[in-house]
């Protein structure tokens, strides 16, 4: 007999009715980061960061050397960091001569650039780690006799999981996009630049939202078809490619149509050599420096006809519109509609699917 | 009423798996037995609210699982038949995580976890993740999850499957405890009739998802007499003669399994005792005349399937030897 067996005692306290969902997401968290893999990928997904708050910090220097009166200019030789802000700005259509209008540009574009280019992607494959093992592993052990035996339903199953997964997401997308908002603060010339640029962070969270939410579901509805978690990885990362794939060829196909059309002009082509064109506010001959970084931050002024067939390129546009630098409806529409059809009809596979076996 | 079924009837498609099943079941320890595929799982299914019924109603300490079935299994613990898990958790954070899906406090959750472990006697192989334990010991685990928010109702579905005899015996223990001292209701869903037999107050047979036999193990199992059964080696017909000279009414019983006798008081029982030795019978045991268990639920599934025989949907479920 145990020490400390002091027999089978009544339990006099009162049960709580609430936070069934709190409890699911802190333990579906904890043993996600057991996983060594995704530590490292969370580590290695903060390292984009460290880049783009060299972007903020160089777009500071150059306000600064512009402020001071200093010649700041792309042709300098590159050897501060005022020169390389002062590209950064020049991609971004941000004007030195006016800081205060180039600072809400530049920030919002980095942080647009930020949250598309690397973290999308690297959002892909934290949610391909975590996401296919928490319903399907709970499928595979039958762990849905641990759950639906007790006082919760299926929306606080659901509602765990789904926070489980976003804490993940959030720390991939969330967190270091508010933490670079914090250091373009930190290296500007005044606090007072938070006030000023105090819309930023609400942009950010609504556009992480518009990240987190579709996948997320997405990812855990095919998490909850299959009780093999390695099925359900496979599913996730097929859907992004061949999307990926199907709107890049579709838009290839367009682009070739258009070079058919117009041989002389090429304008198709042009664009996937990183020539972006037609945004009156870029410079010169509207060829910025840094065209990967234009283009990451939305300045490609040509309708993507095809942006709704893929996760990426879709929530990429909704993230535009919501940094208030896409407003063009015809543009952001149909992938914002792509997107809310793929979090309901994966929330309706959720439902149907997650105590499915306690109903059989 | 802890548990009160009234006509409960649950289809899935042309199949009926539940048919008008009326049952109660009152505090202490009920067997709930029938052959695989009696509707043993939907009938507990039905308790928790989580099948919808074609008819009929449960309740559970008067609340309606169909309108309110998060009340209902606040009140209730189940130990699934299947081995059940969440993947990488220990067995205390199993037990833990449960106490805290029931509604328990974090931190009381793991003192009651450690509680009701040791009264499972888990030793340190709590801390070892579930799926790594052994059979028993994730049986330990599954019944300590199942009663640390201290439910009034314990449903549990093969306790004793995989468990060594001493293992076997203590879980049996623990189940008499919660009934006797503590006043839970505990129904237990087992093929073993040997446990039904052992500790069970009551008994429901399930077949072909309808009650066949229903009430207290005494009466299922009990004679229409109040006989005694008097087995031993010897002349039976020279001891049967011997207690009627000693003014006992006796009769050798039909089946040969010894002698039949009424034996009111105790100078009765003196006398049966000097008529043994008076017919040179050596005494092996003097009991109360029950048939074994096994023998009415044999008994039960034949009049099932001569009940049945002809309805359609039961065309080849009979259970009779072939």
């Amino acid at each position: 007999m145990p020490l400390h067996d002091v027999g089978y005692r009544p339990w006099t306290g009162t049960p709580r009715s609430r936070g069934a969902a709190a409890v699911i997401a802190g333990t579906g968290i904890r043993l996600a980061f057991k996983s060594r893999w995704l530590r490292r990928v969370l580590l290695f997904a903060w390292s984009p960061a460290l880049v783009f708050a060299g972007g903020f910090f160089a777009f500071e220097q150059a306000v600064e050397e512009s402020a001071r009166g200093e010649p700041v200019s792309p042709t300098r030789r590159l050897d501060n960091f005022g020169t390389i802000g002062a590209l950064v700005a020049d991609s971004l259509g941000g004007r030195l001569d006016e800081p205060e209008a180039a600072r809400r540009t530049v920030w919002s574009r980095l942080l647009l650039a930020f949250m598309r280019a690397p973290q999308a992607v690297l959002l892909a494959v934290v949610v391909g780690l975590v996401a296919p093992k928490l319903i399907a592993g709970d499928l595979r052990a039958r762990a849905w006799l641990v759950y639906f035996t007790r006082p919760l339903g299926r929306t606080d199953y659901i509602l765990g999981k789904v926070l489980a997964l976003a804490a993940i997401v959030g720390l991939v997308t969330l967190v270091p996009a508010l933490v670079l908002w914090i250091v373009g603060v930190l290296v500007s010339p005044s606090v007072w630049v938070a006030v000023a640029t105090s819309d930023l962070p609400l942009r950010i969270v609504a556009a992480a939202a518009a990240v987190t939410l579709p996948t997320v579901l997405l990812a855990l509805a095919y998490s909850s078809l299959t009780a093999e978690s390695r099925i359900a990885t496979f599913a996730w990362f097929a859907t992004w490619v061949a999307c990926w794939i199907a709107h890049g060829a579709l838009t290839g196909a367009d682009m070739a149509a258009e070079a058919a059309r117009a041989p002389t002009a090429n304008r198709g082509f042009d664009r996937l050599l990183g020539q972006v064109a037609g945004d009156p506010r870029l410079p010169r001959d509207g060829r910025p420096p840094l065209g990967w970084l234009a283009r990451a931050a939305g300045l490609e002024r040509t309708v993507d006809r095809w942006s709704w067939l893929s996760l990426y390129h879709a929530q990429g546009i909704v993230q535009a519109w919501i940094f208030g630098i896409e407003d063009r409806l015809a543009v952001v529409l149909p992938p914002l509609l792509a997107l809310l059809a793929v979090a309901l009809v994966s929330l309706v596979i959720l439902f149907r699917r997650v105590d499915a076996p306690a109903r059989a | 009423m802890p548990l009160r079924l009234e006509g409960v009837t649950k289809r899935y498609g042309a199949r009926t798996v539940l048919d008008g099943v009326s049952v109660e079941v009152p505090p202490g320890i009920t067997g709930l037995v029938g052959p695989n595929g009696a509707g043993k799982s939907t009938l507990v299914r039905a308790i928790l609210g989580l099948v919808r019924l074609a008819a009929g109603s449960a309740r559970v300490y008067g609340l309606d699982p169909a309108t309110v079935p998060l009340a209902v299994r606040r009140r209730i613990g189940v130990v699934p038949e299947d081995d059940c898990s969440v993947p990488g958790l220990s067995g205390v954070e199993m037990v833990q995580y449960a106490a805290r899906l029931s509604g328990l406090p974090s931190t009381e959750a793991l003192r009651r976890a450690h509680e009701v472990l040791d009264w499972c006697d888990a030793g340190q192989e709590r801390y070892r993740e579930v799926e790594t334990l052994s059979v028993g010991m994730r049986q330990k685990v599954a019944f300590a999850a199942a009663i640390v928010h201290d439910p009034d109702l314990v449903i549990l579905d093969e306790p004793t499957n995989g468990l060594d005899p001493l293992e076997r015996r203590a879980m049996l223990g623990r189940l008499v405890a919660l009934a006797r001292d503590h006043g839970k209701t505990i129904l237990v869903s087992t093929h073993v009739l040997r446990d039904v037999q052992s500790i069970c107050d009551r008994l429901v047979l399930l077949v072909r998802g309808r009650v066949r036999l229903a009430g207290s193990i005494a009466e299922l199992t009990g004679t229409d007499t109040d006989e005694l059964r008097l087995r031993g080696a010897g002349p039976t017909a020279r001891l049967v003669a011997c207690l009627t000279a000693h003014g006992v009414a006796a009769r050798e019983a039909a089946d040969g399994g010894g002698v039949l006798l009424r034996a009111a008081d105790t100078a009765a029982l003196h006398a049966v005792w000097l008529a043994a030795h008076d017919a040179g019978f050596a005494v092996e045991s003097l009991a109360a005349d029950r048939r074994p268990l096994e023998d009415v639920f044999l008994a039960a599934l034949a009049a099932a399937d001569a009940a049945d025989a002809g309805r359609p949907e039961d065309e080849g479920r009979s259970h009779a030897p072939a």
